[in-house]
């Protein structure tokens, strides 16, 4: 059995927020292969729904709920007069309570062959009745678990041997969740040659993902975020200081950990990469000047930014399995389109209100991002989008471009994009061997791009 | 030779040399003569890239803004790769440790040794 939380924050005070894909991760990540995953809401005006993601649909949930428990309608628990011990932040709230007790508090899903048994259209939703609040799940994992991830485990190992200043920000973050994309894809391009060593494969994996923690940790300070993976950034609970300090040992760390494997090809390739992030993450900075900017810059942005470390980690994994030269270099042009992919997947996430993260963050924070790109360029909405976007930036006006984008072709293009770069990434696959991964790197390439959060 | 490479690795950083770099570059020289004749510029490099990288960031003081900070990255990052290219497996290691050190020290507000100090010893064949 296995015990955690859920951490989200939302944005409206009424908002469903599909939870579907963190369940997923938590699902992989354990390990759970047969057995059940009991959700419990951990708040009295959070409920708990399965059903169909259809932005309508959810638009005729939330006029249901306004029909059978209308806000304002006068409930007795927001006669404040009568109640006693009453605190002083005390919200009007009565609506809410009633709208959870038509919503149910706790559920149990079913997970078999290590996934969650969901209908075609089903997805699980965390329904906030009386937002904006930071909100948490209690989640139990139970049943039967196959042996421990080795990342996983490789991950723990590391931050258990790490002093305190520096491993418990980093535990925090690195509990929260994240997708491991980069961690997985080194571990299957590491069974594709004829050496295999899964636990220097496993050491590779857990310092790649650390080495992409740690350049977070310094985004997150440079970006002024305040939340990631629905908890405060390092910078945000711990202060710019020592975020520099924690991102700097973990740089540290994971370049002592990959120079230890003793592969020269893989340090050299790893180490490409984490210069290209850093230009491009100076080159990102300098682009806010004139932004959204255009699409060659983000192409080039995103190539260092995002691309390189999914290109090196599909690389690096090969090289340590003595792959041939073309397989090295067919698996490393499939990483970098993969990246650019994912990249344009995650920037359109930023308009979807279901994604468990503020909508508009990326417009606020000025970040490079597609959909805005493509937004000011349109005929229509374009002329409103640019002249918004050259002023100050409030809550009105992020909603407004948000909505403007929404408006627009520019999300369609976006997903199109996304996913003509996911079929490129797989046409590099064609003309290699691949010992039987093909349909997972498939897989996977096609979930990196087709998300919610 | 060791101008050429000076020359190609410093693009995006030109600024810096003038800006110290090439102070702490040629401090570095001496503790590099054990090393293969191609290497030495490399090593040198990296380790002055090093030490001026983490001034930058502000590691164990005020910190750095965000400009500054993504410059001292990019110093890191760069040094890392020409360790990568130019170093032993031990040295790569040393230098990667004395990086730790320096940034744990910061993290728990504890002085730690002299950045040129330590980064001199990662030079050092171990005992």
């Amino acid at each position: 059995m296995i015990a955690k939380r859920l951490h989200f924050e939302t944005t409206h005070a009424t908002e469903f927020v599909d939870v579907t894909a963190q369940l997923r991760d938590e699902v992989r990540r354990a390990g759970l292969r047969l057995g059940r995953v009991h959700l419990q809401s951990l708040h009295t005006t959070v409920g708990l729904a399965v059903n169909e993601n259809e932005p309508l649909l959810l638009q005729d949930f939330q006029h249901l709920l306004e029909k059978l428990a209308p806000s304002g309608a006068g409930y007795e628990h927001d006669d404040f007069a009568r109640r006693i011990e009453v605190a002083l932040d005390e919200p009007v709230n009565g609506h809410a309570h009633c709208r959870q007790l038509l919503l149910t508090g706790f559920a149990t899903l079913l997970v078999e062959d290590g996934e969650l048994v969901l209908g075609r259209w089903q997805s699980v939703f965390a329904v906030e009745l009386d937002g904006p609040r930071e909100r948490e799940l209690a989640i139990q994992l139970d049943g039967e678990f196959t042996a421990p991830d080795l990342v996983e485990l490789e991950l723990a190992r590391q931050l258990q041997a790490d002093p305190d200043p520096v491993a418990l920000p980093m535990r925090r973050l690195v509990e929260a969740g994240g997708k491991r994309l980069r961690p997985r894809l080194v571990l299957l391009t590491s069974r594709i040659g004829p050496r295999q060593e899964p636990l220097r494969a496993a050491a590779l994996a857990a310092a790649v993902e650390l080495l992409h923690n740690a350049t977070l940790i310094h985004d997150d300070y440079v970006d002024e975020s305040t939340h990631r993976r629905g908890r405060p950034t390092v910078v945000a609970a711990e202060g710019a200081e020592r975020a520099i300090a924690v991102g700097d040992y973990y740089f540290a760390k994971a370049t002592r950990l990959i120079a230890e494997i003793g592969n020269r090809k893989v340090t050299s390739t790893v180490a490409a990469a984490i210069e290209a992030i850093c230009a491009s993450q100076i080159d990102d900075v300098a682009l806010r000047g004139t932004f959204p900017g255009d699409h060659d810059s983000y192409l080039r942005v995103v190539r260092g930014k995002t691309a390189a470390l999914f290109s090196a980690a599909c690389a690096s994994g090969a090289l340590l399995s003595d792959a041939k030269p073309e397989v090295v270099d067919a698996l490393s042009r499939y990483g970098d389109l993969l990246g650019v992919a994912f990249q344009m997947a995650d920037d359109m996430v930023d308009f979807s209100p279901n994604s468990g993260k503020p909508v508009g963050l990326d417009i606020r924070q000025r970040v490079l991002s597609l959909p805005l790109i493509y937004a000011a360029e349109d005929r229509e909405v374009g002329p409103e989008v640019r002249r918004l976007l050259a002023g100050s930036l409030g809550d009105a006006e992020v909603g407004r471009v948000a909505e403007l984008v929404g408006a627009s072709d520019a999300l369609r293009r976006v997903g199109d994009e996304a996913r003509g770069l996911v079929e490129a990434a797989l046409h590099e696959l064609e003309a290699i061997e691949l010992d039987g991964l093909r349909p997972t790197l498939i897989g996977l390439a096609r979930s990196a791009v087709d998300r919610v959060s | 030779m060791s101008v050429q490479v000076i020359d190609r690795e410093l693009e995006r950083l030109e600024g810096l040399w003038a800006d110290g770099l090439s102070d702490a570059y040629r401090s570095y020289l001496g503790a590099v003569e054990t090393f293969d004749a191609e290497a030495q510029p490399k090593l040198a490099l990296a380790a002055a890239l090093i030490e001026v990288g983490l001034r930058l960031q502000g590691l164990g003081g005020p910190a750095a803004p965000p400009a500054a900070l993504l410059m001292g990255d990019l110093c890191l990052a760069r040094a890392s790769r020409l360790l990568a290219d130019a170093a032993s497996q031990r040295v790569q290691v040393a230098f990667a440790t004395a990086i730790g050190d320096m940034a744990s020290s910061a993290a728990s507000g504890t002085l730690g040794r002299p950045v040129r100090e330590l980064l001199l010893n990662a030079f050092e064949p171990s005992r």
